[in-house]
């Protein structure tokens, strides 16, 4: 193992930098240069380690998901089966809001006159119903070479089930210099229409991502570059390189990752991640294990590759507050992002969530970003006094009830990652981060009857921490669409074998050694004629592993109804030699507030003990009404709960016994 | 008791949420395709009258026809905890008779009636009748399929068994049926639980008058919209080309009179009920009416009861808006559902001639196929729409191949049909050019074409045949959809309601209708 490993997340304002050495743990932040995302890297690894020392990076970046959001990438030519050219255009046909008649249309990332139809066609079985011959492949070759593209995505009908005729079309497009993605190899399930999408935004996304990774390798020669993934693991630059789609959504995955290792450690293996930023929140159940889900979108563009399961609302600290045409109080999911910001910031003319924070005494206007940047109280109060005069109610009452808003609709994400997904919240502690995830953690954990809070030590940069302690993974699928009675476990296991050699194959070329090699089998499956199908191990018994984890999720089973197995799927992790997070024991002592100050809880000033993070030891415990700043976040802990920094000095708030 | 606004935006985060859980649910464990793949599928709460507290974005061809239901079922007789009626008469509170819907009452602690209501409704592939599908060319609705009446399919949470197999002896595919109906239930379940959790949190008496306080803001911001539209008297007519029977078209007319912040939409002087199935019964016309003023609403509301009590609606009985026993009904919901919008929003386009569209396809391309597997002889049903062009907008031009208005439901996956069905899809492509010209283009409409691999019974329902979407402030007209056999490499025209029978290797293609344009063309 390399002396030291670091863990870079680019984001759009700061890239955060997680060093881990003999030394510990220290923690950097530069300014993000968004026209060259690696100058900032370089910059930053410089002010931590010797760049080309043999560090390890593992590095995860917003370039491919800004790629597609922003309609940067390549120019892709798409080779799609002849009389389902618009296939991905059409999408599934669904107009996105049911009642606005003046809704955007989608844009598509293929221009539709760099579209080939190509004069093939398999069946439902595999089998050619015609073929494909050589004069249409050197045709269609012609043509894409002509048309000026960098990057070709193929996709033809039932590829899943026999990859051959988009094999033959990648071979020669390849000798053609052109860089090409196929569905089958970029996703082997059925659904045209997803299957495609996801490989056009990787050939959309592959030729940024190569020449991005490929600078960055270069300018880091002589140290070891890993990518973090969506799936929450990491793979070689090199290797992301020939699969940059699976990059797409590596910030929010670092986050989970950060998450669960802060959790484990703290002896809480199942968490709710809550992480609450300025526009948008995102929550992640972590069940010991991570989830991921393949339900993804990007933008308007369906990627469905396994991605962890995060759910995101349009809600956050910088969220708007108004009043709608009916009179009633609305929160979101505009925002005021940083700039104008919110009122208190001075810009901002229309209130928002951190200024019903600040007049409700939950901030310390002279200590905010360590006292960097002032908050100007009196000018969010105008405007919270003008729209609680609009609401009738007093400045009070609406300021406490803002927040109360926000929280409602946090609450409402944790339920679709926990009860809809079959979780009872109550089973989980909440770990909050992000910048404002501790300000509203404790009230929302109040309503869900959580009993314990996380706010972890490094809760500015859990993204760039979790990529540091990620493990490597790849993951393959193979569609079958079999029926449960007549798929047998020994036809299962030969189903299996070429998945599981191409996972161990792959994980040595990563440097992986077999004894730290772990590979997972699992299978999709549903009840004979449903659509939506509940992953399970590989075992004997997965039949009635599946019957309970129907009716677990869903309320009922029927063991007697006949099942299908749908995909084959293999998760291969190669586990790295995760740092351990640093402990330190030490005897309970009580913590002392810097300050006392009115805060407002439950429609009360409230005298609140205001504490500077940096200055609490190990083992120092309080009462709420108290808030903890001066750290990477800040915490509210209400009145009816204590908290203690545990040995990671990690802030734990815990609900005091009703 | 006062209504705290933020309280008030609490309980609509609650109130939603409910309904959600039901949809995920009822999507995630159904088994037509209709429901799972197409999201064909409605969910929503009421209150103690029967009245919507909210209901999930999912349909909108249900909107105004869900309470109705909800109402037929309260109006049969006392239900008791634990029952689920179940019904799809058009004529006592259904739509047409592949919609079936579930009624289930919340009792809160030892009281004698309930609190609130839950339902879902949910297409289902096959509910028996002269052709697979049950979306038939019929003359009389007893041809359509089993007309189930507000019943009870589980008493005191036991399943009713000779009524489930009442109903599973009358449909093609019973365990298809069976697996739906479960998860039916299973979706109102889940409902009952969320509102008893919420009810034991904030108390019955606090969460009935949230329940409330959402109407009337939905009311509110209904009136204010209303208020917007100029005081005055609209008419507009538009034509269903045919009824699959007479050659003859059928006009809807509408007279819509604003009046301050209310609005009478009166279809007064629209032609007879016909005899073949296009006629729409009363909840039909409701829930278009409903859903084009909830297109005005620019605003993220509820819906629920408060729109209804801003838009009175004037369909007389015995017309092609308000049908009556037995008349036929399957293309009601689905093609009437379309013209009815069509004409409301015309009639609208006269008073807000800058902020409404060019008409849609104004059709959603019924496709029903049948017929037994070669290889096991099982029988199979199978159904789907097709989107087409969307009016082009004020603005904007309309989009191609979506859905629009009264229908959103998505394509089946083309690997997924030839897995399952001995059919095969040989094209899906955008209909180049059928978009109306003008200042902003119509969108396109979608080719799809079919080919039977055995003996297959086929109904195309569609429209908008011979009668094109209407293009808005001198825009033109889009394309005329066309419905095509191909038999023996021969093209035969088809007309726009048709049913019959392809042989193995005979190809059926439908061109669904492009959007109109907006404004002259420069």
């Amino acid at each position: 193992m390399p002396d030291v490993r670091i863990g870079v997340d680019t984001g759009g304002t700061f890239t955060d930098l997680v060093r881990f050495g003999a030394d510990g743990i220290s923690v950097h932040k530069v300014r993000s240069t968004p026209d060259d995302p690696s100058r900032a890297i370089l910059d930053g690894l410089g002010d931590v380690a010797t760049v080309g020392s043999g560090l390890d990076v593992v590095h995860g970046s917003t370039v491919a998901t800004n790629a597609v959001l922003e309609r940067r990438g390549a120019r892709v030519a798409l080779v799609a089966t002849a009389g389902f050219e618009d296939v991905v255009r059409i999408g599934r046909q669904t107009r996105r809001s049911l009642y606005d008649l003046m809704q955007e249309d989608r844009q598509p990332l293929v221009d539709p006159a760099l579209t080939v139809g190509c004069r093939e066609r398999l069946a439902a079985d595999g089998q050619s119903l015609i073929a494909l011959e050589e004069e249409e492949i050197a045709r269609i070759v012609a043509r894409v070479a002509a048309s000026g593209a960098t990057a070709v995505a193929v996709c033809l009908l039932h590829s899943y089930r026999n990859p051959s005729h988009e094999e033959r079309l990648a071979e020669a497009l390849e000798a053609a210099g052109l860089i090409v993605s196929t569905s089958s190899r970029v996703l082997r399930e059925y659904r045209e229409y997803e299957r495609w999408s996801t490989t056009i935004v990787d050939a959309y996304v592959t030729p940024i991502m190569a020449t991005y990774l490929g600078a960055l390798e270069r300018r880091l020669a002589g140290d070891r570059v890993a990518v973090m993934q969506s799936n929450g693991g990491t793979i070689s630059a090199g290797a992301a390189k020939a699969a940059a789609v699976r990059t797409i959504l590596s910030g929010p995955a670092g986050g989970a990752v950060g998450a669960r290792a802060v959790a484990d450690a703290a002896g809480h293996a199942r968490v709710i991640s809550f992480d609450m930023g300025g526009t948008s929140t995102d929550v992640c159940l972590i069940d010991g294990g991570i989830p991921t889900t393949a339900d993804t979108i990007v933008g308007d563009v369906p990627v469905r590759l396994p991605v962890i399961d995060i759910h995101s609302v349009g809600a956050g600290g910088g969220s708007i507050v108004y009043v709608d045409s009916g009179g009633a109080l609305r929160v979101g999911p505009r925002s005021a992002g940083a700039v104008p910001g919110p009122v208190c910031y001075g810009t901002g003319t229309e209130l928002t969530v951190t200024d019903a924070n600040l007049l409700l005494g939950r901030l310390d206007p002279d200590q905010f970003l360590g006292g960097r940047m002032a908050l100007d109280v009196d000018r969010a109060r105008g405007v919270a006094r003008e729209l609680a005069r609009r609401v009738e109610l007093d400045e009070a009452a609406l300021v406490e009830g803002v927040v109360r808003i926000a929280n409602a609709s946090m609450e409402r994400a944790i339920r679709v990652v926990s009860v809809q997904r079959g979780f009872d919240p109550r089973d989980f502690a909440l770990l909050a981060f992000g910048g404002v995830g501790g300000m509203h953690a404790c009230a929302i954990a109040e309503t869900l009857d959580i009993a314990t809070v996380i706010v972890p030590r490094h809760a500015g940069v859990l993204s760039a921490l979790g990529m540091l302690l990620a493990d490597v993974v790849k993951d393959y699928a193979l569609t079958i669409l079999r029926a449960g009675d007549a798929v047998g476990a020994a036809e299962l296991e030969t189903l299996f074998a070429p998945l599981v050699e191409r996972a161990a194959r792959d994980l040595a070329a990563e440097g992986v050694a077999p004894d730290r090699t772990q590979i997972e089998r699992r299978l999709d499956v549903r009840y004979v004629g449903q659509s939506y199908e509940l992953t399970v191990p590989m075992a004997v018994e997965f039949r009635d592993e599946f019957d309970r984890r129907h009716a677990r999720t869903y309320g009922y089973a029927n063991p007697r109804r006949p099942i299908e197995v749908v995909t084959l799927r293999v998760v291969a992790v190669g586990r790295v030699e995760a740092p351990a997070l640093p402990r330190v024991e030490a005897a309970p002592s009580v913590a002392e507030p810097y300050g006392v100050r009115d805060a407002r809880f439950g429609g009360a000033l409230t005298p609140t003990g205001f504490y500077r993070w940096t200055d609490l030891a190990v083992g120092a415990a309080g009462q709420g009404p108290a808030v903890i700043a001066g750290g990477e976040a800040t915490v509210v802990v209400p009145p009816g709960f204590a908290f203690r920094l545990d040995p990671f000095a990690n802030l734990i708030a815990t609900r005091s016994a009703r | 008791m006062r209504i705290d606004p933020i309280a008030f935006e609490v309980f609509s985060n609650l109130f939603v949420s409910v309904a959600e859980e039901m949809g995920v649910t009822l999507c995630r464990t159904s088994f037509s395709p209709n429901i799972k793949e197409r999201l064909d599928y409605s969910c929503a709460i009421y209150d103690a009258a029967g009245e919507t507290i909210a209901q999930g974005d999912h349909m909108p061809v249900h909107l105004g026809a869900m309470p109705l239901s909800v109402r037929a079922a309260i109006d049969r007789g006392p239900m008791a905890p634990g029952d689920v009626v179940v019904l799809n008469d058009p004529f006592r509170g259904g739509t047409h008779l592949p919609d079936i819907t579930m009624v289930s009452p919340v009792f809160l602690g030892s009281a004698r009636r309930p609190a609130f209501y839950v339902a879902n409704r949910a297409h289902h592939s096959d509910v028996g009748g002269m052709s697979p599908g049950s979306m038939p060319l019929a003359r009389e609705i007893f041809q359509e399929g089993l007309i189930i009446p507000p019943v009870t399919l589980v008493r005191r949470g036991a399943m009713v068994e000779d009524v489930l197999a009442m109903i599973l002896t009358n449909v093609r595919t019973p365990d298809e049926r069976e697996g739906d109906l479960t998860a039916q239930i299973a979706a109102n379940r889940v409902a009952e639980r969320r509102l008893r959790e919420i009810v034991a949190k904030y108390g019955a008496r606090t969460v009935a008058a949230y329940a409330a306080a959402a109407q009337d803001h939905t009311e509110r911001v209904l009136r204010a919209t209303v208020a917007a539209i100029p005081d005055g008297a609209y008419a507009f007519e538009d034509r269903l080309d045919d009824d699959g029977f007479s050659p003859d078209p059928i006009t809807i007319r509408v007279r819509i009179t604003i009046a301050g912040d209310g609005a009478v939409v009166d279809f007064t002087g629209s032609d007879p009920q016909t005899t073949g199935g296009v006629n729409a019964n009363f909840a039909i016309t409701l829930s278009a009416t409903l859903y084009a003023f909830r297109c005005l609403v620019r605003e993220d509301v509820l819906y629920n009861a408060g729109i209804a009590r801003v838009v009175q609606v004037v369909a007389p009985a015995g017309t092609i808006v308000n049908a009556v026993r037995p008349s036929a009904v399957a293309g009601g919901n689905v093609e009437a559902s379309q013209r009815i919008t069509d004409v409301v929003l015309g009639a609208l386009a006269r008073a807000l001639p800058d902020r409404l569209p060019a008409a849609s396809q104004g059709t959603m391309n019924n496709v029903t196929l049948g017929g037994r597997h070669p290889g096991t002889g099982r029988p199979f049903a199978y159904y789907e729409t097709i989107g087409g062009g969307m009016g082009a907008r004020p603005g904007r031009d309309g989009i191609s191949g979506v859905h629009t208005h009264m229908s959103n439901t998505r394509n089946t996956p083309i690997e997924a049909i030839e897995h399952y069905l001995p059919v095969r899809v040989l094209r899906y492509a955008i209909r180049e050019g059928s978009g109306g010209a003008g200042r902003w283009r119509g969108g396109d409409g979608i080719v799809r074409e079919y080919e039977a691999l055995t003996e297959t019974d086929v109904t195309v329902l569609s429209d908008r045949r011979v009668g094109a979407p209407y293009g808005a402030q001198g825009g033109a007209p889009g394309q005329c959809g066309r419905n095509t056999l191909i038999r023996d490499g021969v093209e035969t025209p088809l007309p726009g309601k048709v049913r019959l029978t392809l042989g193995p290797g005979d190809r059926l293609r439908i061109e669904s209708p492009g959007g109109g344009g907006y404004g002259r063309a420069e």
